[in-house]
């Protein structure tokens, strides 16, 4: 019989080693979202550190920020 | 377009309507707003729906219909409650979207693992007694440091909560509703782990302090 690790893929090793500083809640996420996106919009090149690390860190909320955004601009 | 590294869009122009200052009148005015509300959230659940209808194979017009009304009132019940809230920094019509958007999303995630078993485990090895793939016997240095430190470094509760997200996939909204919690909690949990998985691997030489969000 073998012991074994559960298989980590590449996608898996970079989510669990991403840097999620500075720490953005869901619910601040949330509260910014629509402010954020229509300053992307208007502006692509702004920055927001704290919500684009957020956003890469937390699937379910980028996956409903490309939705408002995909929204506003359909 | 990506809205972690920007890209090139346009908002569109719909001015805000003149029913919103109607909301709160508690007469015919006000329910033929709570309406025009409830249109605009119907938009974004319907929009939102679709765009993930590929997490629902099974389902059809009338049920993805049929979610994106439910998903609308209950973002309506939302903004309602949080309607004192609003601060005109967007547009209200972006700013009520992005309820709609949100209990959609959150509807479909629910709706597409209603029936599939979410299996919490705090530790990561798996026993079995088939040959070990080729891959995972060759697996590199920073993966095996990875689970070693997996092991080491995280609680047990970080443990199940970071294997469940990030390995087995499951929705942080799937996995909040089985645990009793909520988005928040678990992102912060999640958050918590990544630091201390960060900083056991750059004590040991195999992540670089200087690269702060990849592997050498």
């Amino acid at each position: 019989m073998n012991h074994r690790h559960r298989p980590l893929s590449a996608a898996a090793v970079d989510g669990l080693l991403l840097d999620t500083s500075p720490y953005l809640s869901c619910d601040d996420c949330f509260d910014r979202l629509d402010t954020y996106v229509e300053q992307i919009l208007a502006d692509p090149s702004r920055v927001d550190v704290a919500m684009q690390v957020h956003l890469k860190g937390c699937g379910a909320c980028a996956e409903e920020a490309e939705a408002l955004l995909d929204l506003l601009t359909s | 377009m990506s809205l972690v590294q920007g890209g090139m869009a346009e908002i569109g122009t719909p001015s805000d309507e003149p029913w919103v200052r109607d909301l709160t009148d508690p007469g015919p005015p006000g329910h033929l707003a709570q309406r025009s509300l409830h249109d605009l959230l119907l938009r974004a659940t319907r929009h939102q729906v679709w765009r993930l209808r590929s997490q629902l194979p099974g389902a059809g017009p009338a049920d993805l219909e049929d979610l994106a009304q439910e998903a609308a009132d209950d973002a309506l019940v939302a903004v309602l409650g949080r309607l004192a809230t609003f601060e005109s920094r967007s547009r209200f019509s972006t700013w009520v979207y992005k309820f709609g958007v949100l209990h959609a999303g959150v509807a479909v995630r629910r709706q597409a693992w209603r029936h599939r078993e979410v299996t919490l485990s705090d530790t990561f090895d798996v026993t079995d007694d088939s040959p070990a793939p080729e891959g995972l016997v060759q697996a590199g240095d920073l993966s095996r440091a990875v689970h070693a430190a997996i092991d080491s470094v995280l609680t047990p509760h970080q443990r199940r909560v970071t294997l469940a997200l990030l390995v087995d996939q499951v929705p942080i909204d799937v996995l909040a509703e089985r645990l009793n919690t909520n988005r928040n909690a678990l992102y912060k949990t999640l958050h918590d782990a990544r630091a201390r998985l960060r900083a056991s691997l750059q004590a040991t030489g195999h992540l670089d302090e200087s690269s702060p969000r990849s592997a050498p």
